[in-house]
């Protein structure tokens, strides 16, 4: 019978397992990040989620030069290094358990929850912190806790959230929320509830930019029914949750990284559908509409670079077989 | 009288031989046509025309409107649609700056002085494309033996007609009906047509919205004909008195007769049930006036569009039926007090939203599905104002807003900004029309066209003087005309910002575009002298319409902020075939090697080009809804 109080806990040379009933998550100290989150047997990341600061152009930022005035951010968004590594295992800090501090472990640790830290320093000048906790409890939940660090001199924040790269796109997604594609200046209009979304559209703006957005969101559950998994031949629709923390979130859930639609002129230029990426956003910035030659956004919607941002949410565990 | 090329240069001769501009009714033979709406009197001219493209006035076919001219080398072309997106000539798209910037050296006639003329400028304009369109037809029945004139809805943007070899008439002004009278040319069995079309005359100084530039018969084309006794011209006004209760009616018709002007006319009022109101004949006259004070009327509103039918019944001397002129009628009263626009009492809120035409196949050649669906779209968001961004829509938008009580700003067909703002930065050193005699005729014409043929809807509120033309004394004779032959609404013009000296004598309203919330908050509390609308604003570009609600709160605030009118409704891109994947893909400025281009700033709208809204339409959907 599997242990449903504690956490499996391998402490291996480049990386930290822990897994669970139905769960098996590999934190890679080499990959700085999360490497790997299979719930019943399914991956969910194709790379370590990472900070995501960028968002594509969208005409008004084009047209008030905020493209310009945040461009550091972009290099953040695609580039960053992670600096330091933090485990604490039952609220306890540990040294780095990599060879030879590991040989102090068994085949057989266990624990009751186990939080690791990545903290992503920017390539921006001046440079700053962003510290990613993940927190798994024998559940296989994980509470995910993400600290920006305000730095004088930074430019405003196109967006701030933590990105997840899953290997295939998804069938579609259902949220607690409100309706349509809402940002925090445009959202009066979206009707709260529940809400099914095929597949992964992309907003066809004429030409490609931000899109996507969810304010407010209690849940999110995304559908996948692919795998790029040789062994496994199984293609019935599997399901990953992520609820809100202590406040609801945003999110988009999309075939594209920003880059990607940053990159394209026109819908057709846009690469083949390979991934899903799914962001969760603890700030978003306004997508104003006084005017797309210069207006700014309304100051209350803007995301101040110099001031500290923290948000969480949580990745639920597999459901209990 | 013969054709001459230079009417192209010369922005004082922009009709030639055209009927003048009248209401926009129909005539039926009977009672139980007038109900079909399908007159015996008309005969549609739409459908394949043979068509000759030559690139510019020096290669085009001469005399191909003889009827011995070889025609051999013409295609076929469909009527109605652009020129450009039948694969002739080159597809742009350009905001402000006019289409030759880079490639030509152009001041407007006369704007650099009055011995400035601009010969040639068109005329022999190397990339003025040209198009050369035949049609033969013979006369159906019902128009045989009678009078009979040539509507074109639409013709982009200076056209000559020939009948059977001989010269008709030239028409400017893209965007209103031009008519002309065929009756002396008319031969018995098959009839050849020809028109000749200019994409460029001194017209394009003074159409310079910002949209694609096309060319073309792009509107519909009919034959009609008049009976023995004609209602040539019909002006309703429906009003309420101040009790809101009691409806005022009357009806000015001009009249016109093949041969005896003798008979009687019966002008009847019926409910929208068919319930006979009212009604009253008199003696068929060239001009003549019927009038009625009615108890009770049902009113007109955006909620309760209640249209009665007025029914006008044309007797010869024998009494014998000749004419039927079927007419919606809507009483509402629009009234500027304490500097508030009211409507039938209360404060006028426009929800309202610029609308270009526009169809992702077509251009500007949309469909009455088009049309259709756009109401639909209007009213599950709310929408209940429309601005006819820059030009007099297709007359079938106007009846469909009357019968779905959307508040209607009919602008004329103008709009120069290119002469007066470049790059951001207000420069007017060659404005037209300004306050240059020769060009305020042409204008004066536009704004009657648009008058004339518009008159009589309800749904009518604001008469527009165009958009973005600066300000001058062509103006304030424009704004002067719309105040004498029409003083139940209000003129509209945003050049009332740009040049404070006209402020009063070129708009009833304090109009402007893209201020933001705080500027017209401060206007608002500084003394305003008159109410505030916004003809644009949320630019509702890509992924926009954020802080919206800034705008609304106003309206709470302010009983002199009357609201606005989005920019835009829908999406300019047209649909190609994606040379790399061959799937269907919406292109827009720049993609057809156009320059120079404003490439995306033509998809501004609440919709995309194909129709399907924008998910910003449901936030526009809540405000709006708000203020219902």
């Amino acid at each position: 019978m599997a242990n449903t109080t504690k956490l499996n806990v391998v402490y291996g040379d480049v990386t930290l397992g822990l897994s669970g009933p139905g769960f098996r998550y590999i934190f890679a100290y080499d990959r700085g990040g999360l490497e790997s989150l299979v719930q019943d047997g399914k991956e969910w990341l194709y790379r370590v989620p990472t900070p995501a600061f960028w968002r594509a152009t969208t005409d008004n930022d084009r047209g008030n030069g905020f493209s310009v005035a945040a461009a550091p951010w972009l290099g953040a968004d695609m580039f960053r290094t992670c600096t330091a590594i933090n485990v604490v295992v039952d609220g306890q800090a540990i040294p780095l358990p990599i060879a030879p501090e590991n040989n102090r472990y068994t085949a057989k640790e266990t624990a009751t929850t186990v939080t690791v830290t990545f903290t992503y320093t920017t390539p921006t000048v001046p440079a700053t912190t962003v510290d990613v906790a993940y927190t798994v409890t024998a559940t296989g939940q994980l509470t995910i806790a993400v600290h920006y660090a305000g730095r004088a001199g930074l430019p405003e924040l196109p967006a701030l959230g933590l990105r997840f790269l899953c290997p295939t796109p998804a069938m579609g997604f259902d949220y607690q929320g409100l309706s349509g594609e809402t940002y925090p200046d445009r959202l009066a209009g979206g009707q709260p509830g529940t809400h099914h979304v095929e597949g992964l559209p992309v907003t066809p703006y004429l030409v490609p930019q931000e899109c996507g957005m969810h304010m407010r969101t209690q849940w999110v559950k995304v559908t996948r029914a692919t795998t790029q998994n040789n062994s496994d031949p199984d293609h019935q629709p599997f399901q990953l949750t992520l609820r809100q923390a202590a406040h609801p979130f945003a999110f988009s859930c999309l075939p594209y990284t920003p880059e990607e639609l940053e990159n394209a002129t026109h819908m057709e230029e846009l690469p083949l559908a390979r991934r899903t990426v799914l962001t969760v956003y603890g700030a978003v910035r306004g997508v104003g509409g006084i005017d797309s030659w210069g207006s700014d956004v309304e100051p209350a919607y803007h995301i101040a670079g110099d001031i500290d941002h923290d948000f969480s949410f949580v990745i639920a565990g597999p459901v209990a077989r | 009288m013969k054709a001459e090329i230079s009417w192209l240069d010369d922005p004082q001769t922009f009709r030639v031989n055209q009927m003048p501009a009248h209401s926009d009714h129909r005539g039926y033979a009977t009672v139980a046509e007038a109900d079909t709406q399908k007159s015996r009197f008309v005969q549609s001219l739409d459908g394949q025309w043979a068509f000759a493209f030559a690139r510019d006035p020096q290669h085009r076919p001469l005399g191909f409107y003889q009827p011995d001219s070889d025609r051999s080398d013409f295609e076929s072309l469909t009527v109605p649609g652009h020129i450009e997106l039948a694969g002739y000539g080159q597809i742009q798209y350009i905001n402000t700056a006019y289409p030759w910037e880079g490639k030509h050296y152009r001041r407007p006639a006369y704007s650099q002085g009055a011995d400035q003329p601009e010969p040639g400028m068109f005329s022999q304009d190397p990339e003025n494309t040209v198009g050369a369109y035949v049609r033969h037809f013979t006369l159906a029945a019902g128009l045989r033996h009678k009078r009979v004139s040539i509507e074109f809805d639409g013709v982009e943007q200076a056209m000559y007609l020939w009948l059977n070899g001989h010269f008709v008439g030239y028409a400017e002004d893209s965007f209103s009906r031009s008519e002309f009278d065929l009756t002396p040319y008319l031969q018995a069995g098959e009839n050849l047509l020809a028109v000749e079309v200019f994409k460029h005359s001194t017209a394009a100084f003074l159409e310079d919205q910002d949209m694609f530039r096309f060319s073309g018969i792009f509107r519909s084309v009919r034959l009609v004909a008049k009976p023995r006794l004609h209602v040539e011209d019909l002006t309703i006004q429906a009003t309420l008195t101040p009790d809101l209760e009691t409806g005022e009616f009357s009806a000015h018709l001009a009249l016109s007769a093949a041969e005896k002007l003798a008979g009687s006319v019966t002008a009847t009022l019926f409910t929208a049930a068919g319930e006979q109101l009212w009604t009253t004949t008199q003696a068929v006259a060239e001009e003549l006036a019927v009038k009625a004070t009615l108890p009770h009327v049902h009113r007109w509103d955006h909620h309760d569009p209640y249209l009665y039918q007025l029914r006008l019944s044309v007797f010869d001397d024998a009494g014998q039926l000749v004419e039927v002129v079927p007419y919606a009628v809507g009483f509402r009263r629009l009234e500027l007090k304490d500097k508030v626009i009211y409507l039938n009492g209360q404060r006028l809120i426009l929800n309202g939203v610029n609308r270009h035409e526009w169809d992702a196949q077509r251009g500007r050649a949309v469909t009455v599905a088009d049309m259709a669906r756009d109401q639909r779209i209007f009213k599950a968001a709310h929408i209940n104002a429309v601005r006819t961004c820059h030009y007099p829509d297709q007359d079938l938008w106007y009846h469909l807003c009357d019968r779905n009580g959307i508040y209607m700003m009919a602008e004329t067909n103008l709009e120069t900004h290119g002469t007066w703002q470049k790059m951001g930065v207000v420069e007017p050193s060659y404005n037209v029309p300004g306050s240059l005699p020769q060009w305020t005729l042409a204008i004066l014409d536009r704004a009657r066209s648009n008058y004339e043929m518009f008159k009589n809807h309800p749904a009518v509120f604001f008469w527009s003087l165009g958009n973005e033309s600066y300000a001058g004394d062509a103006l304030v004779a424009m704004d002067q005309f719309y105040h004498t032959v029409d003083p139940t609404r209000l003129t509209h013009y945003e050049g009332v910002y740009r040049n404070r000296a006209y402020a009063d004598r070129i708009s009833d309203v304090e109009s402007r575009m893209y201020d933001p919330p705080r500027d017209i908050e401060a206007y608002l509390q500084n003394h305003p002298a008159k109410p505030f609308l916004n003809c644009e604003y949320m630019h509702d570009m890509g992924n926009s319409i954020g802080g919206m609600g800034s705008y609304m709160a106003l309206l709470e605030k302010y009983p002199m902020y009357q609201g606005g009118f989005i920019w835009d409704y829908i999406d300019q891109a047209l649909w190609v075939k994606d040379e790399v994947t061959g799937q269907p893909a919406l292109r827009y400025g720049g993609d057809f090697d156009d320059r120079h281009s404003d490439y995306e700033f033509s998809g501004d709208g609440l919709l995309f080009a194909d129709r399907t809204p924008k998910p910003a339409l449901q936030e526009v959907r809540h405000y709006y809804g708000q203020y219902d």
